[in-house]
């Protein structure tokens, strides 16, 4: 018909339809699900968002465990939740992400709590811990923190104060340089704080008692004067965000000037939760947060001097997509910040830099060549490079079983973005760098499963192996090529004059790559003879 | 300026509805209309009578019986605003029927329309109406005694009833010891209101309280009849639904049906012809009012006379139809996805079919791709096609979500029935929210397509009703831009309680943001106006009643805002009135079809926002109502709708002005233009503009493709 325009030009035929996920999280006040299409470019569009009010932080700060009532609560949204994801036929459960936080990690009945929920809904719930929580904020605010000229230099502070515990990140210059998990939640200030007859601004003056605590201890761990930028990422932010800033709909962020911010929280604090419900249309729940919430913000932008805080619409639940959109790989930006942590965590063991990051390299050049015997997914080249990089630190307490002390220096630290699990994973392969083979009764190797001491004996077989080549810790070693020849591993290295020392080294180590790969590991100067690979 | 500031006056809500209801009857006043539209529009004048008393007397006795006097905002007591409103229907009742006696009756006598009575009947046709008696009415009529001891029976409201005074058996005279007995017959509705004689020449029809009254001494074998008496009354029907009481709401619903049946009587309609004792006897015994007492010249419920006017074959006796004309914007052979992924769409209902409604919702049934549909039923048709896609749709597997108001007045026993039946099907029925009346009107289909999932949207202003949608003048907004959609199906989960209240991109609903957003509205315009800026505010509504508005539409008069308002009935706003509402026009249309769209217009400066809703600016739509406010950005449906505002405030004919003392005058076509219709141009261009289109598919060749509706 003449009055239609033409149809809009069809895209170059799109490779693949986009998949339907959900993610689902629950948090202190309310279970939110978000339903999102990602295309084969891992790009996100959110399709539905909703939210309900719950009372699991109530419960859990207050009681220490969930009621039932509650329990039974979360199985009626839960049930809801899944009607929804039906309508778009999100059913697997490879497309449905759900985790919750503090409130039901702290909870004494989390068990039957998860499996009351699964009994009832099939919905598997992860307990996701702090350090993965601090994760998951970094993939939510990813985005804005690359794309944002601001705020890729100098000292910003990515800060989520959440119904149960505050996740905080320190960049520099675009980088991680610490992260870590506080228990100062908005909820669990409410509910431990408040007691009957106090006044509005008397219980003003005692979250913000509470809160100079808690930053405190954050200037003790982030020793700046000043920082430039504070991105707040929460649902009290957002709504914080709207309510100054209306034109903020249409974007992915919003800057709202300090000043401005800290006045709304002034205004907000002291107002009781009825005025809030009735005159902000918030839920009940919504209500009891927003006021510790941003009282908690204005007061870590005025601890650092931070003129400018940055709202993102972001939140977990897109931290959660990103996760589903990159699949079980870490980005490379992702990848970047956990070397960053790992270096700063290094330094602080006064490591020999240079030592490190060369037996990273080889380690991981290593893990390439031999990718088609050991057969591992492409995470565990970052947690190799990680622990072949921090394998030393333990010297710095005392020469003797130094594996020893990196191995539980590493186990009681934190390093950005891996969980404790990752962690320990990493310590045992620091260990393993040197003397005892793996060994079931040895301390945390015995807590692992099968599949996890086959990933630390690969590992740290390839981490000896390292090691051996830069024994002298001269970084001697640049050329490297190999040959394969039944039972035989060869390792040809280029430009060096003797490889005495190495060898040395190698027989020492090499026994626990002979007996993992079942291949003798050699090492021999120049290169390969040509017509080898020709006469297996 | 702020010296000259006049304190705020207003309409009172009930009077300025009855005012409305006076210019519906000036429409059957109106000499030039054929008799038959003229009879239409007594029927309509009469039947919103019978709703007005049920509802909204009723609930002014009720207050009342509270003991509950207090002024309203104009300053009326409860007892004042009753003794006016009896004033001014008594009145109209008189017009009504003068102008049905002298003027209609007469004409349609003359067209060969004719009421016959039992006096005046051929022996033939005496004989056809005793047997039609014998066999159809006498089986079926139950005759209740009255005691003067005990309460008035159960009769049900609005009814057609006979009251009988009997004669003492055997000749003997009334006295104080064997006084007269009386009766009621209720006539049942079933048997219908009219019966047909067939008489060669015309029509010729009987009314059934006439016939039974003829032969009502074979219900009194033995007892003399001393008069027949035909009367109605009206109950008061003001049950809201008791939210908080126990058991589920459908229950309640069934509850309040029945409640209905026995409440107080606000109303007595009774034939101007009876006696005074048997007045005085029924007076006694309903416990009325004197001023509720109404004596009728003619036959009582000139509601019954709209199957008359609607009669097939009598077109001469009625205006030349102006049928919906298909939207040049809506191929026929194209499916509606396709359409509305190309453009935005927008009706103008009735100039402008419903049916591309109707197709989208038949087309998801039968598409594949779809994945759910979620509709909102306030008001719909028997047998309604809509309804028979949704359950369609739901026996194929799609995921179909229907939210059924029980609570839309006086439906309540047609709505049970067809939530009933899609739950059958599969469909989700959720019966509305507590406390709340769902009255927004949305559809949203979510398919499945190659680029990911889209979701298709329509808003309306109107019901999902096909027959209304013939005669109620309405929008209909359809696009599947992606913020429509994702506030549709939020706002889905919302009214289905899967999720919270969250942030809404486009829209804003009641009872949360709507009003807030309105107000904002307001003043903004005031702000600019007072920065120097062009400031206008338009709305067609058909209501404007909460206070708060009013007094914000009073502030921006007051700073200058230049505000028009075309509002069809009750209108609280005093306009023209020097210090306080002098840049306020208050404009209602009443014509052939019932304006009942909601447009909204902001001026912003030059940028305007235009909108449609659902919600009249009443307390209950803005509070107690669940309903939508949707601004139109595409450009072209923006403008069209403009286009449309800018239309009915030129309108000369059928338009009526409030002035300052609240009465209203017809608007006197200026000089300068010619006079306008503003439903008759509406309908020319549409017409026209679907003509254009036929002529221009006609000059393309389009191969012949099957049609994706079945």
């Amino acid at each position: 018909m003449s009055t239609l325009p033409p149809p809009p030009p069809s895209d170059p035929a799109p490779v693949e339809p986009p998949r339907l996920y959900a993610v689902l999280d629950i948090g202190a006040t309310a279970v939110r699900m978000e339903i999102a299409e990602i295309g084969s470019d891992g790009a996100i569009r959110t399709v539905e968002t909703l939210r309900q009010s719950v009372h699991l932080g109530k419960d859990t700060f207050t009681l220490g465990r969930i009621q039932q009532s509650t329990i039974e609560d979360c199985v009626n949204i839960l049930r809801g939740y899944r009607r929804v994801m039906k309508e778009y036929g999100v059913e697997e459960d490879r497309h449905i992400r759900a985790v919750a936080t503090s409130s039901v990690r702290e909870a004494a009945n989390r068990d039957s709590f998860l499996d009351r929920i699964y009994i009832a809904t099939k919905i598997n719930i992860d307990i996701i811990e702090e350090t993965e929580e601090t994760r998951l904020t970094y993939l939510a605010v990813q985005d804005i923190l690359t794309r944002e000229p601001l705020l890729q230099k100098g000292d910003v502070l990515v800060v989520e104060v959440g119904g149960g515990d505050t996740e905080l990140l320190h960049m520099h210059d675009g980088f991680v340089s610490f992260s870590n998990t506080y228990r100062l939640g908005a909820l669990r200030m409410r509910e431990t704080l408040e007691s009957r007859g106090s006044s509005n601004q008397q219980m003003v003056d005692l979250f913000l008692r509470h809160i100079k605590l808690t930053v405190d201890q954050i200037k003790r761990n982030v020793p700046l004067q000043k920082a430039s930028t504070l991105v707040a990422v929460s649902g009290d932010a957002r709504f914080a965000a709207a309510e100054i800033s209306s034109t903020w709909d249409h974007h992915n962020m919003v800057r709202i000037p300090t000043k401005a911010f800290a006045a709304f929280a002034r205004q907000i604090g002291p107002l009781s939760i009825d005025d809030l419900v009735r005159d902000h249309h918030l839920s009940y729940q919504e209500a009891e947060t927003l006021g510790p919430s941003l009282l908690a913000y204005a007061e870590l932008a005025k601890a650092f001097r931070i003129q400018n805080i940055i709202v993102p619409k972001s939140s977990l639940r897109q931290g959660l997509l990103r996760e589903v959109a990159i699949g079980n790989a870490w980005t490379p930006e992702f990848t970047e910040q956990v070397w960053h942590s790992a270096l700063a965590l290094g330094h602080k063991y006064a490591f020999d830099e240079r030592h490190g990051t060369q037996v990273a390299d080889l380690s991981v050049r290593l893990y390439h060549e031999l990718q088609p015997e050991h057969l591992l997914p492409p995470r565990y080249e970052l947690i190799l490079r990680i622990a072949a990089l921090l394998h030393e630190i333990g010297l710095f307490i005392n020469n003797r079983s130094h594996h020893k002390h990196s191995m539980y220096a590493i186990l009681n630290s934190d390093l950005f973005g891996m969980s404790r699990h990752d962690m320990l994973i990493i310590a045992l392969i620091a260990r393993y760098h040197r003397r005892a083979m793996p060994q079931p009764y040895h301390e945390g190797y015995a807590t692992l499963d099968r599949d996890d001491r086959m990933v630390v004996a690969k590992l740290s077989a390839i981490l000896r192996v390292a090691d051996a080549l830069d024994r002298n810790h001269m970084q001697q070693v640049r050329e490297i090529s190999y040959t394969r020849r039944p039972g035989q591993f060869t390792i040809y290295v280029h430009d060096v004059e003797d490889l005495f020392l190495e060898r040395v080294a190698l027989k020492e180590k090499g026994r626990l790559f002979d007996d993992v790969y079942g291949m003798r590991v050699s090492l021999e100067t120049g290169t390969p003879t040509e017509g080898w690979l020709s006469d297996v | 300026m702020s010296k000259s500031k006049t304190p705020p006056v207003y309409n009172n809500r009930d009077l300025s509805w009855v005012d409305f209801n006076r210019r519906v009857l000036e429409e059957a006043l109106d000499p030039s209309l054929p008799p038959l539209e003229r009879l239409k529009f007594l029927a309509i004048t009469a039947s919103n009578f019978d709703e007005f008393f049920m509802v909204r007397v009723g609930a002014l006795e009720f207050l009342l019986d509270q003991g509950r006097n207090e002024p309203d905002l104009s300053g009326l007591t409860v007892h004042d605003q009753l003794l006016a409103i009896s004033s001014r229907a008594h009145e109209m009742v008189d017009t009504l029927y003068t102008c049905f006696l002298n003027q209609v009756k007469p004409a349609l006598r003359d067209a060969g329309i004719r009421r016959l009575y039992t006096n005046d009947l051929t022996p033939q046709v005496y004989d056809y109406l005793e047997q039609v008696f014998d066999h159809d009415l006498y089986p079926i009529l139950s005759p209740i005694a009255l005691h003067p001891d005990e309460p008035f029976p159960s009769i049900p409201g609005l009814a057609i009833n006979l009251l009988v005074r009997l004669k003492p058996a055997n000749d003997a005279k009334p006295s104080r010891k064997t006084p007269f007995r009386y009766a009621v017959v209720p006539i049942p509705r079933k048997l219908g209101r009219f019966i047909t004689v067939p008489i060669d020449e015309g029509h010729n029809y009987c009314l059934t309280e006439d016939v039974v009254a003829e032969f009502v001494e074979r219900l009194f074998p033995g007892e003399p009849i001393a008069e027949t008496v035909p009367f109605r009354i009206t109950r008061n029907a003001d049950m809201s639904v008791r939210e908080d009481a126990a058991g589920d709401l459908l229950h309640r619903m069934k509850e309040v049906l029945d409640a209905r049946k026995q409440s107080d009587c606000v109303r007595l309609e009774i034939a101007a012809t009876a006696g005074k004792t048997s007045a005085e006897k029924l007076t006694s015994l309903l416990q009325v009012r004197p001023d509720a007492i109404y004596p009728i010249s003619g036959p009582i419920d000139l509601s019954a006379y709209f199957g008359l006017a609607r009669m097939t074959g009598l077109d001469h006796l009625r205006d030349k139809p102006w049928p919906p004309q298909q939207s040049p914007d809506v191929p026929a052979n194209t499916s509606l996805f396709d359409i509305i992924s190309r453009k935005d769409l927008l009706l103008h209902h009735p100039y402008e079919s419903f049916d591309p409604v109707v197709r989208l919702v038949e087309e998801a049934a039968d598409d594949p791709n779809v994945l759910a549909i979620k509709q909102i039923l306030y008001r719909t048709s028997e047998n309604s096609p809509i309804i028979a896609a949704l359950a369609r749709a739901a026996n194929r597997e799609k995921h179909v979500t229907a939210i059924v108001e029980l609570k839309a007045r006086f439906d309540e026993a047609r709505n049970i029935g067809w939530a009933k039946e899609l739950e059958r099907s599969g469909v989700q029925v959720i019966y509305g929210i507590k406390g709340l009346k769902t009255h927004a009107k949305i559809c949203v289909i979510v398919r499945r397509e190659g680029g990911g999932i889209r979701r298709y949207v329509h808003f309306g202003t109107g019901n999902y009703n096909e027959n209304t949608a013939r005669l109620y003048t309405d929008i209909s907004y359809l696009t599947c831009n992606d913020d429509y959609g994702a506030d549709a199906t939020a706002f889905f989960n919302m009214i289905t309680g899967f999720s919270q209240p969250i942030r809404f991109r486009k829209l804003e609903a009641a009872p949360i943001g709507l009003k807030d957003r309105l107000l904002e509205l307001i003043e903004s315009e005031r702000m600019r106006k007072r920065e120097g800026q062009d400031a206008r505010i338009i709305a067609r509504l058909n209501s404007l009643v909460h206070p708060d508005i009013i007094n914000a539409l009073y502030r921006a008069s007051q700073a200058g805002v230049k505000i028009h308002l075309n509002i069809r009935g009750i209108c609280c706003l005093r306009p023209g009135v020097p210090g306080l509402s002098e840049n306020i026009e208050v404009v209602s249309i009443v014509d052939r079809f019932l304006e009942h769209s909601r447009i909204l217009y902001f001026h912003q400066g030059g940028e305007p926002q235009v909108f449609i809703s659902s919600a009249d600016w009443m307390p209950r739509n803005l509070e107690r109502r669940v309903e939508l406010l949707i601004p139109v950005d595409d450009d072209a449906c923006r403008n069209r709708l403009i286009h449309i505002l800018e239309t009915i405030f030129r309108d000369t004919l059928k338009a009526r002005r409030q002035k300052p003392d609240g009465s209203y005058e017809r608007i006197k076509p200026s000089r300068n233009a010619p006079p306008l219709r503003s439903q008759e141009a509406f309908y020319q261009a549409a017409r026209e503009a679907h003509q254009l289109a036929q002529r221009n598919d006609k000059a393309v060749f389009v191969p012949e493709r099957p049609s994706l509706v079945t």
